[in-house]
C-alpha cells in the first residue's frame, strides 16, 4: 500500500502511463480541508486546481464560497455571535464590581451582523489570495466528476469547463438538513440563523447537538426568549454524561427554557409569527424556528454514482485510512466523509492527503485524543474519553477526579454558576484518558491539556505541574483526591 | 542499621501512637535511653510493623542531624509542629502535617488588609494582599475594556458606564473576610490549633506568642514577605501594594514606581478604572527577567491602552505640595500633580524581630532565611518555606514547599520541591503566561535553538476594532526537539498556559505539539499550529563536537 503511494507521489510519474493530465490534482470544494490540501500539494510541487461555488453566506446547491462552512457559515461567524452575546452576561456581572451600567442598554443586531459579514468577506478574500499565492488555479462554479480522472466545472454563466487530473479530491463538506414536518419551510437552519435581518425576540430551537445549544446561548445572551427542544433527557449526546448535566444546568441558569424528550410537530404561519405545535400538544409563538437537526454530506450532485465512488447509508463518501475512495485516483476529506466533523480534523486530513499523494510520505490522520469545544455560554471543552467511554473500554478500574468550583469572578459578581472540571484516569497505568471542562475559557484551557493527553501523560505528571495562581486552569493540576473509582466494563465481564 | 532505626523513630514521632508513648515517658528518661534499653528490632516491630522499608540517605541525614541536637535531652513538647505564619505555605504545611498525625499549632497576626509588624491575618499575602484581591481588581478594571470592545459587537449604552469605587472595595473586602474565615475553618477541621498573635522564636524548640511560650519538636517559619520602599525623602506620602488594594477612593492620577509584575499589574488596574497612570522605571523596559520580546510587546500594548512610561528614571524624592498633590523627583526631573505615588520596588522577607539571630538561623543579606533543598534551616529543628526563604515567590510554589516539608518531616518521605518548569502569570492587561526558559536563557543553556513566534490580531479584535494583539512564542532545543520555553501575552494567557505547562513538565517535544489537533476557533490553537521557525539560533562558530556528530550521522547512512 505504502509503496504504491510512494510511486504515485512521484510527480514525474504522471507521464509514466503516457497520459498527460491538465492537473496533478483537482480539488472540488474550497473549504478548510480543500484549501489546505491544495496549498500543501502545491507546496510539494504538484500542479493544482480547485473549484468552489460563488460566495454567499447562505449555502445552497449553487452557492458556497472559498473558506467553506468554517469561515462563512460555521466556526467563525458563530464565534463572533457568541462573543457578542457574552457581553450580555458581562454587563450583569459588572454591577457588583462597582460599574453602574445604565438600564438603557441597546443591542444592535444589524450592526453586529453587518460587521460579521464584513469579516467573513475579508476572510473569503484571504483564502482566495492564499490559493493564488501558492500557485493554485481557482475556478468558480459547480464541480462534477465525469470520470476517474475527469472533472467538469459549470460556471455561473452556465458554460462548462472540462479538466483532466491525475488525482481528484472531494472536499465538498456538508449542509444543514431540515426535519420533514409540515411547515418546515417556515423554519431556518444555522446558515440563515447566522444571517438574520432581525434579531428574534422569541426563538424556538429544535435539536440537542452543539449547534442547538450554541444558538440557544447566543440568542439568550442577546436578550431573546429561547425554547430548546430535544429528544433525549439532556442535550449533547456523545459527550460525558456528567458534563451534559452541567451544560443543562447552565443553560437553564441563564434562562433558556428546556424541553427535554420533546419534538416539534408542525409550524403554522400567523400574523404574530410562527405558531409552533409540539408533539405533546403544546403551542408556542416564535419569531424564528431553528432546525439544528444534523447535517448531511454534500455528495449528491457530484455524479459519484456514475463514476462508481461508494457512499455509506448517510451519503458520506467512503474512504480508507489514507482518505482514498474505492476509485484509486479519487480521494475525499472533511465533512463529506463524515469522520470527525471538525475544521482542524479536515485540516489534518488535508495535510495527510497531500503528504500521502504528493509528499512521498504516506500519512494517516490520527483520530486519537482530538479535542473539541462547544461554544455554549459558558463553553464546554473536552479531549480524550468520556467517563462512559473509558469505563466501557477498561479492563481495570477507572479513577474519576472531579472539581466543581465557583470561579473567582463569580465571588463578587454573584453569578450562580459553577465551573466543573474532570479527569478520567486509568487506575493501573495512571494515564489520563480524558479531560473535560465546562466554564469560562474552557476551550482555551483544554488546548494545552490536549497535548499532554496526546502524549500519554500520567496523573502524576499533572500533579507535579505547579499551578498558575489564581486561574481556573490550575484546578487541573491540583485535583488531589479521587471522586470515585469505577470498575471497567471489561473487567466485570471477566469476573463473571 | 542501628542508625537508620533511630532515624526512623524520630520521623515517626508524629504518629499518635509514638507521641503517646513519648508523652508517657518521664522527662528524666530520654528517648535515646529508651532505645538503648529495648532491642531496636522489637521496638520497630511493636510500633510500626507495617513501615519497615524505604530508608534512604536524605532522611537518614536529617535524623542524624536532628538527633545530634536534641537527642541528648528529650522532652515532652506541646506540639510536634509549631508554624509561624498562616499564609499559603504555612497553612498547607500545617494541614498536611496534621493529616500525617502530627499535633500542630499555627500562629498568625490579627486580620488587616494592610500588613504591619502587628497585623496580618489567616490566609496571608495571597489571599489578603496579593493574588486574590489583585485579581478581583483586575476583573473590575477589565470591564472598561469589555465595554469598549462591546461597541464593536453592537452594544450601545445611553451613557457610558460609571465606576463606583466604594462598591468594589466593599465587595472585595467582604470576599477577603469570607476567604480568611474559610482558611480558619480548614485549619480547625484538620485539628490544627490556631493562635492569634506575633510568634517569636526563643530557642530551637520554643516559640513565644505575645508572652506565652509553646514548645514544639519542629518549628516552621512561613512568615512571607512585605513590600519594600527605599528610604528617600517623602517616603511617608507613598503607598505600597497593600494600601493600593484598599484605597478609600479612586486615584485621579497615579505614579507607579517600579517595573516588576506588581507595578504593571497595578498600572493595568488603575488604568482600567480610569485613573491617569504613569510608570517610572529605572531600566529601559519593564519586567526584567522575562523574555525580551514579551517585555517589548506588553509595554507596547499597555501604552496603547493609555499608560505612560517614563524609562531610565530613578526616584529620588516625593514632595507634597500645599494643595495635597504629590510630585515625584527623579534623576531626570520632577513630575508634578499626582494624587497618589505608589512604590512597587520589591518585597523583603518578614524575618526581622523573629528571634532568628538568637537561635542561630542563618539569613541572606536581604533577610531571606537560608534553607537546604528540603527547606531546612541551619538549626536542625527549624524549617522555613515560602517568601520568607526568597526562592521563587509564588503561592503555588509555597504550597509545593509546604507539601514537601510535611512529607519530609511527618510523612516519612523526604521530598524536595521541584523548581523546574514552574509556570507563572502576570495579570497585566493584557496578561502574560509563561513556563520554562526565556530565549536568552535557552541560548545560554542550550546554544542551538529554534524560535517559533506568532503575532496576530485575535478574532475578537477584528470586530472590536481595538488595537489588541496576541504574541506567543515557543523555544525549542534544536538538537532534542524538546520545548524549552513557552511565552504568551494577550487575553486569557494565564488560563491557556497552564495546560501547556503540564506538557512541558512531561518534557514533550515540538513534534508532540504539532501532533495535537487544534480547538477551533481559539487563541490557544495557534500554539499547536506553529509550523515554521521565526529564526534558528546556532552557536557560531560551530564547535568541534558538533562537526563530529554530523560526520557520525553521515557515516550511519
Amino acid at each position: 500500500m505504502s509503496r504504491k503511494m510512494l510511486i504515485d507521489g512521484e510527480l514525474s510519474s504522471s507521464n509514466d502511463d503516457g497520459v498527460q493530465y491538465d492537473f496533478d490534482l483537482f480539488v472540488i470544494g474550497g473549504g478548510s480541508g480543500g484549501v489546505r490540501a491544495s496549498r500543501f500539494s502545491a507546496g510539494f510541487g504538484a500542479k493544482v486546481a480547485i473549484c468552489e461555488l460563488p460566495f454567499h453566506p447562505i449555502s445552497s446547491e449553487l452557492l458556497g464560497g472559498f473558506g467553506g462552512t468554517c469561515v462563512i457559515r460555521g466556526c467563525v461567524p458563530k464565534k463572533i455571535l457568541v462573543y457578542g452575546a457574552t457581553y450580555g452576561g458581562e454587563l450583569q456581572d459588572a454591577r457588583n464590581y462597582g460599574w453602574e451600567v445604565n438600564e438603557k442598554v441597546d443591542f444592535n443586531w444589524k450592526k453586529l451582523l453587518q460587521k460579521k459579514t464584513q469579516e467573513i468577506v475579508r476572510l473569503n478574500e484571504i483564502y482566495k489570495r492564499m490559493l493564488t499565492n501558492s500557485g493554485v488555479k481557482s475556478f468558480e462554479g459547480e464541480g462534477r466528476i465525469t470520470g476517474p480522472h475527469e472533472v467538469e466545472v459549470t460556471q455561473i454563466d452556465g458554460t462548462k469547463l472540462s479538466f483532466s487530473a491525475k488525482h481528484i479530491l472531494i472536499a465538498t463538506g456538508s449542509r444543514a438538513q431540515r426535519p420533514p414536518i409540515p411547515g418546515q419551510e417556515l423554519g431556518i437552519t444555522s446558515d440563515e440563523a447566522l444571517s438574520l435581518d432581525e434579531m428574534p425576540k422569541r426563538a424556538v430551537i429544535l435539536g440537542g447537538g452543539y449547534i442547538a445549544v450554541e444558538f440557544a446561548s447566543i440568542w439568550r445572551g442577546m436578550g431573546a426568549t429561547v425554547d430548546l427542544f430535544f429528544r433525549k433527557e439532556r442535550p449533547l449526546r456523545g459527550f460525558d454524561d456528567e458534563m451534559r448535566t452541567v451544560v443543562t444546568r447552565n443553560l437553564e441558569g441563564r434562562g433558556i427554557n428546556l424541553h427535554p424528550g420533546k419534538n416539534l410537530k408542525e409550524l403554522i404561519k400567523t400574523d404574530d409569527g410562527i405558531k409552533v405545535l409540539t408533539d405533546d400538544g403544546e403551542e408556542l409563538m416564535a419569531d424564528v424556528v431553528l432546525f439544528a437537526t444534523g447535517r448531511i454530506p454534500n455528495s449528491k450532485r457530484l455524479n459519484l454514482g456514475a463514476v462508481g465512488v461508494q457512499l455509506d447509508a448517510a451519503g458520506a463518501v467512503k474512504v480508507d485510512e489514507y482518505s482514498r475512495t474505492n476509485i484509486p485516483s479519487i480521494w475525499a476529506i472533511g465533512d463529506v466523509t463524515n469522520r470527525i466533523n471538525l475544521t482542524p480534523v479536515a485540516l489534518m486530513e488535508g495535510t495527510c492527503f497531500s503528504k500521502t499523494a504528493f509528499g512521498g510520505q504516506p500519512s494517516k490522520p490520527d483520530y486519537s485524543d482530538v479535542p473539541c469545544a462547544v461554544f455554549s455560554i459558558p463553553p464546554l471543552s473536552v479531549v480524550g474519553l468520556s467517563e462512559q467511554e473509558a469505563v466501557e473500554q477498561a479492563k481495570g478500574d477507572i479513577l474519576v477526579f472531579n472539581s466543581t468550583f465557583n470561579p473567582m469572578k463569580n465571588t463578587i459578581s454573584g453569578r450562580q454558576e459553577k465551573s466543573v472540571m474532570k479527569l478520567v484516569v486509568d487506575a493501573e497505568t495512571d494515564k489520563v484518558l480524558g479531560a473535560a471542562m465546562c466554564g469560562p475559557d474552557a476551550p482555551e484551557i483544554i488546548q494545552g491539556i490536549a497535548i499532554a493527553l496526546k502524549c500519554g501523560a500520567t496523573k502524576a505528571q499533572f500533579d507535579s505541574t505547579v499551578g498558575i495562581h489564581p486561574s481556573a486552569a490550575e484546578e487541573f493540576v491540583t485535583m488531589r483526591s479521587v471522586t470515585r473509582r469505577v470498575a471497567g466494563a471489561l473487567k466485570l465481564k471477566t469476573n463473571l | 542499621m542501628a542508625a537508620s532505626l533511630r532515624a526512623q523513630k524520630i520521623t515517626f514521632s508524629s504518629s499518635t501512637l509514638l507521641r503517646n508513648i513519648c508523652r508517657k515517658i518521664p522527662n528524666s528518661l530520654s528517648l535515646r535511653s529508651l532505645t538503648a534499653n529495648f532491642s531496636p528490632i522489637i521496638f520497630k516491630t511493636l510500633v510500626y510493623p507495617s513501615q519497615d522499608r524505604g530508608f534512604f540517605n536524605p532522611q537518614r541525614s536529617f535524623m542524624v542531624r536532628a538527633e545530634s541536637n536534641n537527642g541528648e535531652e528529650h522532652r515532652d513538647f506541646d506540639f510536634d509542629l509549631f508554624t509561624i505564619g498562616a499564609g499559603s505555605g504555612g497553612v498547607r504545611a500545617s494541614r498536611l502535617a496534621a493529616n500525617y498525625g502530627a499535633s500542630v499549632a499555627i500562629c498568625e497576626l490579627p486580620f488587616s488588609t494592610v500588613a504591619s509588624d502587628n497585623a496580618g491575618g489567616v490566609g496571608g499575602t495571597c489571599v489578603l494582599r496579593g493574588c486574590v484581591p489583585k485579581k478581583l481588581l483586575v476583573y473590575a478594571s477589565k470591564y472598561s475594556h469589555d465595554f469598549e470592545e462591546s461597541h464593536g459587537f453592537g452594544w450601545k449604552y445611553e451613557s457610558d458606564p460609571e465606576h463606583d469605587w466604594s462598591t468594589m472595595i466593599a465587595n472585595k473586602n467582604a470576599e477577603l473576610q469570607r476567604l480568611s474565615g474559610i482558611y480558619q475553618n480548614t485549619l480547625k477541621n484538620t485539628g490544627v490549633t490556631l493562635i492569634e498573635g506575633r510568634g517569636k522564636i526563643v530557642d530551637p524548640h520554643t516559640v513565644d506568642v505575645d508572652g506565652k511560650l509553646y514548645t514544639a519538636r519542629h518549628i516552621l517559619i512561613s512568615v512571607g514577605g512585605r513590600p519594600f520602599i527605599p528610604d528617600i525623602p517623602g517616603r511617608e506620602y507613598v503607598i505600597d501594594s497593600d494600601m493600593a488594594l484598599d484605597l478609600p477612593s479612586k486615584p485621579n492620577n497615579i505614579a507607579i514606581v517600579g517595573g516588576g509584575y506588581i507595578a504593571v499589574e497595578f498600572a493595568g488596574i488603575f488604568n482600567g478604572l480610569k485613573s491617569e497612570v504613569h510608570i517610572f522605571i529605572r531600566q529601559k523596559k519593564v519586567l526584567r527577567g522575562f523574555d525580551e520580546e514579551i517585555r517589548d510587546f506588553v509595554s507596547e500594548q499597555m501604552s496603547l491602552r493609555g499608560i505612560e512610561f517614563h524609562t531610565g528614571e530613578s526616584p529620588q524624592a516625593v514632595i507634597r505640595a500645599p494643595d495635597g498633590s504629590l510630585s515625584l523627583k527623579t534623576n531626570k526631573g520632577t513630575v508634578d500633580g499626582f494624587s497618589h505615588v505608589m512604590f512597587a520596588t520589591g518585597r523583603r522577607p518578614n524575618t526581622k524581630n523573629l528571634g532568628l539571630e538568637t537561635v542561630g538561623v542563618k539569613t541572606t543579606k536581604n533577610g531571606a532565611i537560608e534553607v537546604d533543598e528540603y527547606s531546612w534551616t541551619s538549626v536542625p529543628s527549624i524549617w522555613a518555606v515560602g517568601d520568607a526563604t526568597g526562592r521563587l515567590n509564588l503561592t503555588p510554589v509555597a504550597l509545593m514547599e509546604g507539601g514537601a516539608f510535611a512529607k519530609t518531616v511527618f510523612g516519612n518521605e523526604p521530598t524536595k520541591p521541584d523548581y523546574s518548569a514552574v509556570p507563572s502569570a502576570v495579570f497585566s492587561q493584557p496578561p502574560i503566561g509563561q513556563v520554562g526558559l526565556t530565549e536568552e536563557q535557552a541560548v545560554q543553556d542550550y546554544g542551538d535553538i529554534d524560535v517559533f513566534t506568532a503575532y496576530f490580531r485575535p478574532l475578537k479584535a477584528t470586530l472590536s476594532g481595538l488595537p489588541d494583539r496576541i504574541f506567543m512564542k515557543l523555544i525549542v532545543c534544536a538538537k532534542t526537539n524538546k520545548v524549552l520555553g513557552l511565552h504568551m501575552c494577550g487575553e486569557d494567557s494565564p488560563e491557556i498556559v497552564q495546560g501547556f505547562a503540564v506538557a512541558m513538565k512531561a518534557r514533550l517535544s515540538k513534534a508532540a505539539f504539532d501532533a495535537t489537533v487544534g480547538i477551533h476557533p481559539t487563541v490557544a490553537e495557534e500554539l499547536v499550529t506553529l509550523r515554521t521557525p521565526a529564526r534558528k539560533i546556532r552557536k557560531s562558530p560551530p564547535v568541534e563536537g558538533k562537526a563530529d556528530a554530523e560526520s557520525k550521522a553521515a557515516a550511519d547512512v
